[in-house]
């Protein structure tokens, strides 16, 4: 059973302009890290947050793990999809130091269990040296891999990422991307990525979709 | 916003013959008379501020970080009182002549020094309104700009060229928010225009309806007023239709100003001086010295009363202002559409009528409503006909909401402005809800903009005159009502000391803050 | 339905934001009522085992459009020797009259007190007040510094008088208003704003005694000789006198009187430099201006109102005001201070307060139409 079904979606920002996304569809499997690869403005970012919660589809509908997040007559809002996502500039809160970024999803979790956790992840993603520092205090990798943190604490069924090394100088997107890759493998996580570069996608997942502006076109 | 809309009706009630007069004798001169001092004052105002505001943020100089607060004093200084105390300085028997004509035997030919005039009233309100545009302008330079400018520096720019081809554009919601403000004050000041013989729209209000009892051709007039300050609003949201300035990254860090060395530096610093010493040290001194003077006559023991009214007042007003701020920009954020847009604006207008008129239409609301409430008031044993609002605290309070909710709302949202969305689509993606992506992460990121817009709001509630003489309950004086007791009655000495107290307590307030901002 | 929700979330905090504006109201009501029980009310409930002191209290609600600290201290000395509380509400005459009119029937207000003629004249045009009914009154103040139907009560009167520089200015050169208006001052005349009432009843006064035509010429003839666009209140003339911008101008008594009193020496100076001169004393009389109380229509505590009349009257009460203030006191027992004895008994105009009212709009129309700023 695919566990992330995606079903003529089909989106546009106003009403008047043509739609960015027109009547698009795919699945993800459990566990599988799919590359969404298109140049920039052919709606691979607006896809993202169509399956986030954060854009609502004019048509079509969203499926994860079994559950019906949108369609026609239905929309599960945000805060409620069990999604995790890494933002482009990553987003970190700057009012908050990395741990508490990374335990800002543990609401429901009891102090304890959300100590634990958040002491994971550090581990997962190796800062546990830098716990108490600020965002701003964080260099380019490193405030990344405290997103990637952030989003898979609450166990999410579905990660989410947007343009994840596009801040990244070049020297150092190798080997992030390979442990990047690993950190997804030992987490056992499904995952959409977005990327414009087709390197990025190739040495992370499992497989690609190619959009187009026009018409999307999904390769095996 | 109900009063606000009484006011706009005024516009589609009959006309009478006094309105006839209104329009050949004054509109045309007074029309004239606002233009002229709106546009000056909010240029120099603009000018003034943002200068200021990037000096302090982009370089560094001696004092400069005590400028960095300094600066904002001058707005603890009403500007009918800064008048007052400018135009008695200056006169025959203030201190200056009088100290050249005693002193030196030098005698001054009547006209030299002419405060009183129309340059007169566009120095005094450029001095003590530029502080909106420093201080908006500020905070936004200060934690918005570091990239774009250390990027433009490092492009090799020019001082001048850096400052107006990327600082000016860049904080230009900032500039404009804070303009707004001053452009405002300066259509419904009443105090200063009056004073000074001004004609400006304000005072042909006040001369319909003082003069001739006509409380519906003022209306109708503060109607126009409001329209075209309605159009204003229209066109700068046109012209910045498609260059919405939404910061469109999250990695913000403070800016690190540049060195400013030797002669520059030290100009710097004479410059900040000499507007910190005529827009606040100068006035302030002349205000102290004439409380020496008339110290023991004043003092009265219910001046303690009438500083707990000041504040209690300003500071109930100031917190709902911040709330109800707070959830309509957020709102308006979220709806983005042009309906929100509007109806923040209308909200924000009672800021450009005229205290007194904006207090009119409360009144018809309030006793309307205590018409409607009168079976409720005899059910509680309160009597036939009783008036139990509109001889209330809430009366005065709601005016103030109405008349003051644009100085708390263009801050929050020229803050909204600066904050990305994407924090709060973080939040929610973590399973926050709106409600607590409010609390946990916008809030903590408005602060700044929160504690700025409490400022300017609670200081200007206690500056206000009209609406208070108005529509405040029984035995309810405050500083500044005291204020305007003895400077109506042109004794100018005597109003020192409840000046004194009022400036006094909005420099407490405004130093407090300064505080709390720099200990987070 | 995201956007669905926002609009409910904003509702709800609307209506939960004028919850807490009504509550805060409802706060601050009870804690009146709590203050005015202590100081009134208490009569009826328990009251009949509490000190009889209580009994002769109550209050009386006072809008007032005078501003002095005088006014203050004799209510204060009021409240002392009757229980009565007093309640103040200070504002512009035109703003409280407004008020007084919406609230209509349920007006709290007792007295509405102010200065000018026609103020109190346009209050009684719009059926705001009753007659004031009282012997004590009426042996008080005499019939002319009342309204004819006793609507109002004169309480202080001031005179517009001619100021003039001793040095420059032979008073024998002075005579009338309408001299002031001749080529012979032109240039050397000072005056506030038109918009000040002060100048609009005294213009007025002139369209009443002389008809429109010739107080339009008048005004026009102001406007001309002014030595300078008109800035400032009363006392920056006397200043502007004494800087030499002007020789001769028009100005209140009442400040004069406070300008030899004042705390800074530089002004008793100016006070010493000038002379004042009573014009039109061969002809039609100095203008004079009144201030007056006036009993609300509608007055829930009319006997109060009445009392506090009957005592701001009152010799004691005239003669405070009259050295405190500088006007001329409306009962004729009261005690002059030095400088308004030195000044003599002078002939006023002598014309009905009411005609300042009836002629204001044609006076505003003048000075528009003259160009007299």
């Amino acid at each position: 059973m695919n566990f992330v079904a995606i079903k003529h979606v089909t989106f546009r920002y106003a009403r008047r302009q043509p739609p960015v996304i027109d009547d698009f569809s795919c699945t993800l499997n459990k566990g599988e890290v799919v590359g969404i690869l298109g140049a920039s403005g052919s709606g691979k970012s607006s896809l993202l947050r169509l399956v986030a919660g954060l854009e609502l589809p004019e048509k079509g509908s969203i499926m994860i793990d079994g559950m019906m997040m949108v369609n026609d007559g239905l929309y599960v809002d945000v805060e409620n999809r069990g999604v995790g996502m890494v933002f482009q500039d990553y987003a970190l809160f700057p009012h908050l130091n990395v741990v508490e970024n990374i335990a800002f999803g543990l609401h429901k979790l009891k102090r304890a269990a959300r100590k634990e956790r958040v002491q994971e992840m550090l581990e997962l993603v190796q800062l546990t040296d830098y716990a108490k520092r600020y965002p701003h205090e964080l260099s380019g990798g490193q405030q990344q891999r405290v997103a990637l943190a952030r989003a898979l604490a609450p166990k999410p069924s579905i990660l989410l990422m947007d343009e994840p090394f596009s801040s990244l100088d070049a020297s150092l997107k190798t080997s992030i991307r390979s442990e990047l890759r690993q950190i997804l493998r030992k987490a056992e996580m499904t995952c959409l990525l977005v990327s414009h570069d087709a390197a990025d996608i190739e040495a992370i997942c499992d497989r690609s979709i190619r959009i187009q502006k026009e018409m999307a076109e999904a390769t095996a | 916003m109900l009063p606000i809309l009484y006011v706009l009706l005024g516009l589609f009630r009959p006309t009478n013959e006094n309105w006839q007069i209104v329009k050949q004798y004054l509109l045309t001169d007074y029309v004239l008379g606002s233009a002229k001092l709106v546009l000056f004052t909010g240029f120099f105002a603009a000018l003034l501020g943002v200068v200021l505001a990037w000096l302090v943020v982009g370089y560094t100089f001696p004092l400069r970080r005590f400028f960095r607060w300094a600066l904002v004093l001058p707005l603890a200084v009403p500007p009918y009182i800064a008048a007052y105390t400018y135009s008695t300085m200056t006169s025959y028997t203030g201190f200056i002549q009088s100290t050249l004509r005693n002193q030196f035997d030098i005698k001054l030919p009547p006209g030299t020094i002419e405060i009183m005039s129309s340059k007169g009233a566009i120095f005094i309100m450029t001095l003590f309104l530029f502080p909106y545009v420093f201080m908006l302008t500020r905070t936004f330079l200060e934690r918005q700009s570091a990239s774009y400018i250390e990027n433009a520096r490092l492009l090799g720019r020019s001082r001048l060229s850096l400052f107006i081809k990327v600082v000016l554009p860049l904080s230009r919601p900032a500039i404009i928010s804070g303009v707004m403000l001053v452009v405002f004050e300066v259509f419904s000041d009443y105090g200063v225009a009056s004073y000074f013989g001004m004609q400006t729209v304000s005072t042909a209000i006040f001369q319909t309806w003082f003069g001739m009892y006509d409380v519906d051709s003022a209306i109708r007039l503060a109607a126009w007023l409001l329209i075209v300050i309605i159009g204003l609003f229209v066109i700068e949201r046109f012209l910045r239709r498609n260059r919405q300035f939404n910061a469109t990254t999250s990695q913000s860090r403070p800016l690190k100003p540049q060195q400013m060395k030797g002669i520059a530096a030290w100009g710097a610093t004479a410059f900040c001086s000499i507007i910190f010493l005529l827009a606040f040290i100068v006035p302030l001194t002349q205000i102290i010295v004439w409380t020496t003077w008339t110290y023991h006559k004043i003092w009265r023991a219910d001046f303690i009363d009438l500083m707990v009214n000041s504040l209690s007042g300003a500071a109930i007003a100031t917190a709902v202002i911040m709330i109800i701020a707070l959830l309509s920009a957020r709102t308006a954020r979220m709806l983005s559409s042009s309906l929100a847009y509007g109806v923040s604006r209308l909200m924000t207008a009672g800021y450009a009528i005229p205290g007194a008129i904006v207090a009119i239409g409360v009144l018809a609301v309030f006793i309307a409503l205590d018409q409607r409430l009168s079976t409720v008031y005899e059910w509680l044993g309160k009597g036939e006909g009783a008036l139990v609002l509109s001889l209330s605290l809430s009366m005065l309070i709601t005016g103030y909401i109405i008349r003051f909710m644009a100085t708390g709302y263009n801050a929050i949202e020229s803050g909204y402005e600066k904050l990305p969305r994407v924090y709060t689509e973080a939040s929610r993606t973590l399973g926050r809800g709106n409600t607590k992506s409010f609390f946990k992460v916008e809030l903590p990121l408005l602060k700044g903009a929160v504690i700025t817009g409490f400022i300017l709001t609670i200081v200007e509630i206690m500056k206000e005159l009209p609406l208070t003489l108005l529509l405040r309950p029984f035995n309810f004086d405050t500083l500044a009502t005291r204020t305007y007791q003895y400077a109506i009655d042109e004794r100018i000495y005597d109003a020192a000391l409840p000046s004194l107290l009022l400036i006094g307590i909005s420099l407490i307030s405004v130093l407090l803050i300064v505080r709390l901002e720099k200990e987070k | 339905m995201q956007q669905r929700r926002n609009y409910v979330f904003l509702m709800l905090t609307f209506v939960l934001v004028m919850a807490l504006i009504a509550g805060c109201g409802a706060g601050n009501n009870n804690n009146g009522g709590a203050n005015k029980s202590a100081n009134g009310t208490k009569t009826t409930g328990e009251a009949t085992a509490e000190e009889p002191e209580t009994k002769t209290g109550g209050e009386v609600n006072i809008y007032t459009a005078r501003h002095y600290d005088v006014d203050a201290d004799l209510y204060a000395k009021f409240t002392e020797q009757t229980g009565i509380k007093v309640n103040v509400v200070e504002g512009k005459a035109p703003e409280l009259i407004e008020k007084i009119k919406r609230e209509g029937t349920s007006t709290p207000a007792d007295l509405f007190i102010t200065v000018d003629g026609g103020i109190l004249n346009t209050a009684k045009t719009a059926e705001l007040l009753q007659p004031v009914v009282s012997e004590v009154i009426d042996a008080q103040v005499p019939a002319e510094l009342r309204d004819k139907d006793s609507h109002w009560i004169g309480l202080s009167t001031r005179a517009r008088v001619i100021v003039y520089a001793k040095d420059r200015v032979n008073p024998s050169e002075l005579s009338t208003y309408e001299d002031l208006a001749t080529d012979k001052w032109k240039g050397k005349l000072m005056v506030r704003s038109s918009t000040n009432l002060y100048n609009l009843s005294l213009l007025a006064s002139l369209i009443s005694i002389n008809g429109e035509k010739e107080a339009e010429a008048w005004a026009a003839g102001i406007a001309a000789n002014l030595a300078r666009d008109p800035e400032g209140g009363d006392r920056d003339q006397a200043k502007a006198i004494v800087a030499g911008t002007g020789d001769v101008a028009i100005m209140n008594t009442y400040y004069v009187g406070n300008l030899a009193a004042s705390d800074v020496e530089e002004e008793r100076k100016v006070a010493e430099q000038i002379g004042v001169f009573f014009p039109n004393q061969q002809t039609t009389g100095t203008h004079i201006n009144i201030s007056g109380a006036a009993l609300i229509k509608h007055s829930k505590n009319k006997e109060n109102a009445i009392k506090l009349i009957e005592y701001l009257t009152a010799p004691e009460a005239q003669s405070i005001i009259s050295k405190t203030n500088f006007e001329f006191p409306v009962n004729k027992a009261a005690e002059l201070p030095e400088l308004l004895k030195s000044w003599g008994e002078f002939k006023s105009q002598g014309i009905d307060f009411a005609a300042y009212g009836e002629l204001n709009p044609k006076a505003v129309e003048i000075v528009n139409k003259v160009g007299w700023k």
